[in-house]
């Protein structure tokens, strides 16, 4: 039994599933850093992959698709930020309304630009090529699951390391994480935590529409109303079970990733597709449940104590 | 929201500035303003559209249709406002509703006898059920510490799994193309009140739901305590409040709203569950969305669902002759609520009489600091 489940196909479909849960996590993360509660990935996501698909579309070139994704991504942070940096509206009021603004739009624009419902594919949607790396590709098990990336995968594994040096290792990252803990510390110090976190929900508006450009022209290679499918959620969970820390937050992305790809196995292997969409989910709530001591913050958040 | 504007300019134009200062009404100009830029840039007459959707809201079958969509609408903000006046941030509506609405449905398909005893004894099942889906986040919250936020959500992607999963494999009828159960028998329908063309009669259903809503939250003392959890939660347990057991009840009537609700969409509207369809339908979401512009006011409520519902009726109405998708009303409603959440309508027109915001207020007093 195991040895038909475990097998390198597999571990490639985990990767290929982890690529677009880490990206929006690690936005996630550097916004919990700098102290603002971010929900709305789901949405910059899925308003994400519409985009790419369309810039793809549009100039017959993926280049453009990355452009447009992470435009759409970026304009939504924007929208975030405003309302609770600037206005200081309530985080996850927005975050909500923010997600079904980005379903209801990329639903509205799928009949009004593409002429259909649901889902659209086209010869026109340039995919992102897969950039083996020579040499490296071709060691057996690792070469395929590591070595044979899009552009966007290599970027997701590299950001891991570089968020790290980024936030623990630079003056900016240290003011970054001072905004989050102690604003008016950091405020008292010239730091202006206004700045810190406009930075960090577009640095994650960013990395969200690169997941969504992933989802659209990496994963697969079309556009299916609502496609994130709750990756942004499970992103979220992913930053508070790895603490806003990148390497854990990795880790998280990991074991959720490696949940879709395993149900995407069992789907395959005749186990009825209801059953493994569920997975991740479900995974996910068990691991919630096993570091249940972690969400202090967002009890207090979400009750008052 | 009493906005004291002085009229030292008369007449209409401080009128207007104080209607449009008044933070609703505001957002509401300001979503349909970037609706219209919205269809414009697609290439289509917003004029024309909007006249379709107001049309097809209101006129011909339109308003039966509209009375009949704020059924769910208002039903699920009226769950989601028992749950958010208490502090409680339920995102688990559409799971409830949809658990609730299986086996609410299952009960009107399966259970002989005459409709007097089947269709409540439907709504009962429906709401137990999705009472009993609401007391897994609850119990997670009170007894494991998980958010309720995260987990009612994730709850709701396992129920679509479930419920798919069950009629697909369980309750299929194979007679139809759909994944769909049998159809409802006409005796277990909910039965159609004869006014407004055949208005169903869980309308009056919800609207007694709201009246009593209203009472509870304002004269009893269940209503003042989840009020008084949802300003301060820690306040509350200093007065001596149970807020765990405030938070697993409150989280039981919201499920149980939602599952009736559920049982409604099949037995009083669809007749048969099809897999995925109160989901795609996103009616708890819209509901959501009413409860917040509402800001839990059960009054407001009932005018907010039935705004709604006329955007959804008049959006469909809209594509049909306007070729503009009725998706839009989905933009228009969150558009709505990221304009409030924004404070968009203050500042705006009180640059000049600069005294501190709300918004600053709160930056300089409690907040995070």
């Amino acid at each position: 039994m195991f040895d038909q489940l475990f097998d390198a196909a597999l571990l490639e479909s985990v990767v290929r599933a982890m690529v677009p849960i880490l990206l929006a996590a690690l936005g996630g993360m550097i916004c919990e850093r700098a102290g603002v509660f971010q929900i709305a990935m789901e949405g910059m996501m899925l308003a994400g992959a519409f985009a790419a698909m369309a810039g793809s579309y549009l100039a017959v070139s993926s280049g453009l698709g990355i452009v447009f994704g992470v435009t759409a991504g970026v304009l939504i942070s924007l929208m975030l930020a405003f309302g609770t940096v600037s206005r200081q509206g309530d985080p996850i009021v927005l975050g909500i309304a923010l997600n079904l603004m980005a379903l209801g739009l990329t639903g509205f624009l799928l009949p009004q630009i593409f002429g259909v419902r649901g889902t659209f594919r086209h010869e026109r949607i340039d995919g992102l090529d897969r950039l083996p790396i020579p040499g490296l590709s071709e060691i057996p098990w690792i070469g395929s699951v590591l070595f044979d990336q899009t552009i966007l995968g290599y970027l997701a594994f590299l950001l891991v390391p570089a968020i790290w040096l980024l936030l623990f290792r630079t003056p900016a990252g240290l003011r970054l994480r001072g905004v989050g803990e102690r604003p008016l510390a950091a405020e008292s110090l010239g730091v202006s935590p206004t700045a810190y976190k406009y930075g960090a929900v577009i640095a994650s508006g960013v990395l969200s529409g690169l997941a969504g450009t992933q989802l659209a022209l990496g994963n697969l290679v079309l556009f299916a109303e609502g496609m994130s499918a709750g990756r942004g959620w499970v992103a979220v969970v992913a930053v508070m079970l790895g603490r806003a820390h990148p390497f854990a937050v990795f880790g998280a992305s990991l074991l959720f990733a490696f949940a879709e790809g395993l149900g995407f196995r069992l789907q395959g292997n005749g186990l009825p597709v209801q059953i493994t969409d569920a997975l991740p989910f479900l995974v996910t709530l068990i691991a919630l449940i096993a570091a249940r001591k972690r969400f202090a913050r967002l009890l207090d958040l979400t009750t008052g104590g | 929201m009493a906005e004291t504007q002085p009229i030292q300019r008369s007449g209409v134009a401080a009128r207007i500035e104080a209607v449009l200062s008044h933070p609703v009404v505001f957002s509401l100009v300001f979503a349909f303003a970037l609706g219209w830029v919205i269809v414009y840039l697609t290439g289509n007459d917003p004029g024309f559209a909007y006249r379709e959707m107001y049309d097809g809201a209101i006129t011909g079958s339109g308003l039966r249709n509209t009375l009949g969509r704020a059924v769910p609408i208002v039903g699920m903000a009226l769950a989601v406002s028992v749950a958010f006046r208490a502090g409680v941030i339920n995102l688990g509506g559409e799971g409830q509703m949809v658990m609730g609405g299986l086996a609410g449905s299952l009960v009107a398909i399966y259970t002989p006898g005459p409709g007097e005893i089947v269709i409540p004894l439907a709504m009962i099942v429906g709401g137990l059920t999705g009472a009993l889906w609401a007391m897994l986040p609850a119990f997670g919250q009170t007894r494991l510490r998980l958010p309720i936020l995260i987990t009612s959500l994730l709850l709701n992607y396992v129920a679509r799994a479930v419920t798919g999963y069950l009629v697909r494999f369980h309750f299929l009828d194979d007679s139809v193309t759909l994944t769909s159960t049998q159809q409802v028998p006409q005796t277990a329908r909910m039965p159609r009140l004869p006014i407004f063309g055949g208005v169903s009669l869980s309308l009056v259903l919800v609207i007694l739901a709201v009246v009593v809503a209203w009472v509870v939250y304002r004269r009893t003392v269940a209503g003042y305590e989840t009020q008084m959890a949802g300003f301060n939660g820690r306040f509350a347990r200093y007065g001596g409040i149970q807020v765990e057991r405030q938070t697993v009840g409150v989280m039981v009537v919201a499920g149980a709203i939602g599952g009736v609700i559920g049982t409604h969409m099949i037995i009083g509207d669809a007749y048969r569950f099809i897999d995925g369809e109160l989901v795609v339908s996103g009616l708890a979401w819209t509901g959501l969305l009413v409860a917040l512009l509402a800001a839990n006011y059960p009054p407001m409520i009932l005018v907010a669902g039935l705004l709604f519902s006329g955007l959804q009726i008049g959006g469909l109405a809209m594509q049909r002759n306007a070729d503009v998708s009725w998706r839009l009303a989905q933009v228009l409603q969150a558009l709505v609520i990221v304009a409030v959440a924004s404070r968009l309508a203050f500042d705006l027109f009180r640059r000049r009489r600069r005294g501190p915001t709300s918004g600053e207020l709160e930056s300089a007093g409690v907040g995070e600091v």
